[in-house]
């Protein structure tokens, strides 16, 4: 499938801001299973200093400072990219989860790829006693690593309601966890607090997700929303498998992968400083768009 | 009692030299008893007093008791005025140095045996934090497992395959060490994020010396100063200039070891700067200071790692600086220790640190370390889980996981059986964040208490630096010595008290080592360039400590009104409405009808009320806090009895009021004096004064236009002359008493009364001309240009011409001066917010 993706983020500023210096998590990811075509970024006004690198999961990173004073902030990013996802194994034959967890404890690298970055709380995904209970329920002696997560997954979508009301990005994993309700971002904290409780290594996803529109209606522009979800070690021959909490779905060609980190402050699309001492507001609009074979 | 001790006691006492003294200690050592499963410092197995002790108690017995309490007293009071203090996790307010009157004496051979076992940890840790950040063998060769080392948050992976600038990671590293029930040393722990504790030793040998000096000599005591310098060499020398400008960065005045790290500052001749101070420009750090960005060629961090870079590391930080990392990653910085050096403070890799030593140095290691098993092998989880009840179990991070909250070892013998019961379900679960560690008796030392000697067990953390000749040792230590007798050996924590360290060697002491020799050293008279946030909150304190005076002044003048005969007068009871406005502006259910000495008292004392002479003494002594490096022990003395003394209850009189107005302004009159003669001439004293200029000219100005108004009675006129303290001035130049011109010229337009504006405008246009320019073009600065207007228009102004108008325009554009002045020198980043984080929708 290959889709063109847009992007926008707006930032308007009560007072003029004088210097800005942020780093970017929006180009999504090349992989095997995921080729960008073409992507860029386009800000204004204009940075005097911009610097691209690949952070330590791999993760392209855009580094800018502007120094116009400005009011309003734009950043544009645009891609078009082809996913062609590989099937997931079979949950069934994936080895015991017992097994996975020894395996990730005896990784002998440090490198990106290593289970073992995965296996420890983070900031916003710490271990969480009740979370570590539940996903227990999923995880029964000897059963195999994928399919214990999927049941997992699933028990979190029929037990989790959908409501961006519910949190903020500053909401602790552990009220999400209470009230049972929240977001994308909260369901795959999660999820990853009881794998990791566990000893299970899990993974955070952040990129889009196509959405289908009602039958009979357009598809609205721009009214399409970032994502994230979960991807769990499966022992070193299954590998990663990606689970989206928020629709219990196996992640497949709908699916597009913009980073991957620990928690959503390993991937934040954009982290940054401003001087200024005014309010801000933001606005967000995305935007995937499924190409027509025939236009590629 | 040891039989060399008692002869060498009565050899004394023979001579008749200090004889009760003699038997004074010989008391003490009667009753002091060793614990009975721990080793002693003094005291060998034997029961025998060790040779090095009893040549420290001989010496001491040639003080006589009453010498010996007055110079104990120096101690204290030395302690006391320095301010040397800490400050416990979460408490507001600093506690004083506690200091034991004992020192821990080590001998000079058993002290080099510590060195070579300390140097080679240095080494060892430094090329496993090389292997660790770059090839990384030790994992892939199966040493270690990489999650013993991952599940540190001080693994920095934006550092993953970095070399750092300077080529090393360790720069000042500490070991934590005791001596075991075998007799030998044993390391206890590691630290290498930011270890503290220098600064303490050497502030504790300072106090010591001065008291004892003879001691040092005689006993042949190992010296401080050469350590620290070659520290600093050692800094200087990776930076790539040759006389670079080197930082101790701090997390600021809130953190429990400010004081140190002020005080090393100093004593090092280091910039104290704070995340603010600090920006990335082009991948190179720099200082903001008055005369611009000026490069920072090596940092001396005191703030964790991980909230040095809120753009890569934790965002929320406000305690670093955007961008270093990446100019750490660029190796345009020195940092001391590099960032993630601090994954070596993990306790999860001291069970695999000989198989690393073997690895890495060929070499077995030179001092042992408490046995530690780590709980994510599972072998050896099952050998913890196997004599779990004799163990002490322990966070294998840094954070302690359930259970072990805290950061010393638990003891799981002293737990009670369904708390054991949980954690050993706990370890079964999720080893891999416990180590289980032996449970060892460390030894204790003689402490003075109640008139006695006691043992109580200690820890001593010794400190390593890299100096251009390798590493180094520090001749002496931190010592710790818990407060409480049955104290298990691991349990240090808080209420400890600290010791002195000697090492009494058996080598000649090179004294000349303690000044560098005249040649290499340049004159310097003008200390670099000020950082702006100094400048900044000089300039506050000098203009709280002005606004402090103006308060008192206030406040004595409405007490003195009540006093005097015929006060009862319509006018005067005017003009105390006015003054009690002043003082206590109106606020809801408040009328005029206040008692007079209760306003009186709340204007002087109530810390909620924000002008009142309290806060505003408590707001000056914190802006002073901040930039205490450059303040001396006398102005900071002073700082802290003037909040003594307004923090007093209220008086029950206006007339005891104005008596403590009178002794407040008298220190505040010492403190001008101490600013004006011992603050050195270089531009921080231009802020200060600056400030302290800038707050008299509005207040002077403020005071002309409420007093002397165009009908202002003769009474008025009077109290204007007190409170802007012009009284003898006035009476010494106009022999026919007061009138509203004169007196208008006086306060306002005279440049020779050193409290009118004119005379403020003016030294403030003096300053701003002497400080350094940011443009090359010759044009003058906002604030200069708007002195020199403003000076240009008193100068042309007559006193009797003047309207509250004008008097009022003074008054509004010396505050538009003073907002100039710190838009163009101080932080432009203090209004800094970081940017909304984005919400995922999804």
């Amino acid at each position: 499938m290959i889709y063109d993706l847009r992007h926008v983020t707006t930032y308007n500023y009560e007072a003029p801001v004088a210097s800005t210096l942020c780093a970017l998590r929006l180009s999504p990811r090349e992989s095997r299973e995921q080729h960008v075509i073409d992507a860029g970024i386009d800000v204004t006004p204009a940075p005097v200093a911009r610097h691209t690198r690949r952070d330590f999961f791999g993760n392209q990173v855009t580094t800018l400072r502007i120094e116009e004073l400005h009011r309003e902030l734009r950043v544009t990013s645009l891609a078009r990219i082809e996913v062609h996802r590989a099937p997931q194994p079979h949950a069934d034959l994936t080895p015991a989860w017992e097994d996975v967890r020894r395996d990730a404890m005896a990784s002998r690298t440090l490198d990106a790829r290593s289970p073992a970055h995965h296996i420890f709380p983070s900031r916003l995904a710490p271990l969480y006693g009740p979370a570590t209970a539940y996903a227990a329920e999923s995880f029964t002696a000897g059963r195999p690593a994928l399919a214990a997560a999927i049941d997992l997954m699933q028990r979190i979508r029929r037990d989790f309601r959908y409501d961006p009301e519910a949190t903020l990005v500053s909401t602790p994993l552990s009220q999400a966890f209470e009230q049972r309700g929240g977001v994308c971002q909260d369901f795959a904290h999660i999820m990853i607090a009881g794998l990791r409780g566990l000893g299970v290594p899990a993974a955070y996803v952040s990129g889009y997700i196509r959405t289908i529109p009602p039958p009979g209606q357009p598809r609205l522009e721009g009214a399409d929303v970032s994502h994230a979800w979960v991807r769990v070690w499966c022992g070193p021959n299954a590998g990663w498998c990606g689970l989206d909490p928020t629709n219990a779905l196996q992640v497949n060609d709908d699916h597009i992968e913009v980073a991957v980190g620990r928690d959503y402050a390993d991937v934040s699309p954009i982290d940054g400083v401003i001087l200024s001492s005014g309010r801000q507001k933001m606005n967000v609009s995305v935007d995937v768009k499924p190409v027509e074979p025939a236009l590629v | 009692m040891n039989e060399d001790l008692k002869l060498n006691l009565r050899q004394q006492d023979r001579k008749g030299r200090n004889a009760a003294v003699a038997r004074q200690i010989e008391s003490w050592l009667e009753t002091y008893r060793r614990l009975d499963n721990a080793p002693d410092e003094f005291i060998g197995a034997d029961g025998v007093a060790r040779a090095h002790w009893v040549r420290y108690f001989v010496a001491m017995a040639r003080y006589s008791q009453r010498e010996l309490a007055q110079r104990f007293a120096n101690v204290d009071r030395h302690i006391r005025e320095s301010g040397m203090s800490y400050r416990v996790y979460g408490e507001t307010s600093e506690r004083a140095w506690p200091l034991s009157r004992l020192p821990l004496l080590i001998e000079g051979a058993e002290w080099r045996q510590i060195e070579a076992g300390v140097i080679q940890r240095a080494e060892l840790w430094e090329r496993t934090l090389a292997d660790i950040y770059g090839e990384g063998r030790i994992v892939a060769e199966g040493v270690v497992p990489a999650a013993a080392i991952l599940g540190s948050d001080d693994f920095l992976r934006p550092l993953h395959h970095v070399s750092p600038a300077g080529g090393r990671w360790l720069r000042f590293y500490a070991a934590d060490i005791g001596r075991g029930p075998d007799g030998r040393w044993w390391v206890l722990g590691d630290r290498a994020q930011a270890p503290s504790g220098a600064g303490y030793a050497l502030e504790n040998r300072l106090v010591f010396t001065r008291a004892f000096a003879n001691l040092y000599r005689d006993l042949n005591i190992e010296r401080l100063a050469s350590f620290f310098r070659e520290f600093r060499a050692g800094l200087a020398a990776a930076a790539d200039r040759s006389e670079p400008r080197i930082c101790l960065m701090t997390p600021g005045p809130y953190s429990q070891t400010y004081f140190e790290q002020a005080y090393l500052a100093r004593y090092l001749g280091f910039l104290l700067v704070e995340g603010d101070d600090l920006v990335v420009r082009d991948g190179r750090t720099h200082v903001r200071t008055i005369a611009g960005l000026k490069r920072a060629d090596a940092l001396w961090r005191r703030v964790d790692s991980e909230w040095l870079d809120p753009l890569e590391l934790i965002a929320s930080s406000h305690l670093g600086v955007p961008g270093l990392i990446e100019s750490i990653r660029a190796g345009q910085t020195v940092v001391a220790n590099m960032p993630g050096a601090g994954l070596i403070e993990s306790r999860a890799l001291l069970g695999y640190l000989p198989a690393i030593a073997d690895r890495l140095i060929g070499d077995e290691l030179k001092l042992p370390h408490i046995a530690t098993w780590w709980c994510g092998d599972p072998r050896a989880a099952a050998d913890v889980l196997a004599n779990f009840d004799n163990m002490a179990l322990a966070g294998a991070f840094q954070d302690g996981p359930p259970g072990v909250e805290e950061r010393r070892p638990v003891e799981l013998a002293a737990l009670p059986p369904e708390r054991r019961a949980a954690l050993r379900e706990q370890v079964r679960q999720r080893g891999m964040d416990y180590v289980g560690q032996e449970v060892v008796r460390l030894s204790t030392m003689p402490v003075w208490q109640d008139g006695a000697l006691s043992p109580r067990p200690f820890v001593l953390r010794v400190f390593v630096a890299r100096t251009p000749d390798g590493w180094r040792v520090m001749p002496g230590g931190f010592c710790r010595i818990s407060d409480r007798p049955d104290a298990r050996a691991l349990s240090m924590g808080e209420g400890v008290t600290s010791a002195d360290v000697w090492i009494m060697a058996d080598r000649p002491v090179d004294m000349t080592t303690l000044l560098p020799s005249g040649d290499n050293i340049r004159i310097v008279r003008q200390l670099g360039n000020l950082p702006s946030r100094a400048a900044d909150n000089l300039f506050w304190f000098g203009r709280y400590m002005e606004r402090c005076e103006a308060t008192l002044r206030l406040i004595r003048a409405y007490c003195a009104r009540t006093a005097e005969p015929g006060s009862a007068g319509a006018n005067a009871a005017g003009v105390r409405a006015r003054l009690q406005r002043l003082l206590i502006p109106r606020h809801a259910g408040e009328d005029g009808e206040r008692a007079i000495a209760d306003v009186a008292a709340h204007a002087l004392h109530d810390p909620k009320l924000p002008a009142s002479g309290l806060a505003l003494a408590r707001a000056a002594r914190h802006a002073a806090s901040i930039i205490r490096e450059r303040l001396s022990h006398d102005i900071w003395r002073i700082l802290g009895e003037l909040e003594t003394q307004l923090a007093a209850a209220h008086a029950p009189t206006e007339a005891e009021t104005m008596d403590r107005c009178e002794d407040a302004l008298q220190l505040l009159a010492a403190l001008s004096g101490l600013v004006q003669e011992n603050f050195n001439r270089v531009a921080g004293w231009s802020f200060l004064d600056m400030g302290r200029r800038v707050e008299r000219g509005v207040s002077t100005a403020a005071l002309a236009r409420l007093f002397a108004e165009r009908d202002a009675t003769a009474d008025n006129l009077e109290l204007l002359l007190d409170l802007i303290d012009s009284q003898i001035t006035y009476r010494s130049r106009y022999i026919a008493g007061v009138a509203l011109a004169p007196v208008r010229d006086m306060a306002l337009l005279d440049p020779y009364n050193p409290r009118s504006v004119a005379f403020q405008v003016a030294r403030i246009a003096e300053h701003l001309a002497t400080l350094p320019t940011l443009r090359q073009d010759g044009l003058m600065e906002q604030p200069l240009r708007i002195a020199t207007s403003l000076q240009a228009d008193i100068a042309v102004a007559e006193a009797a011409k003047l309207d509250a108008q004008k008097i009022a325009a003074f008054e509004t554009t010396l505050s538009t001066l003073a907002i100039a002045i710190e838009e163009r020198y101080f932080l432009q980043g203090k209004n800094a917010v970081s940017a909304e984080p984005m919400k995922g929708l999804g």
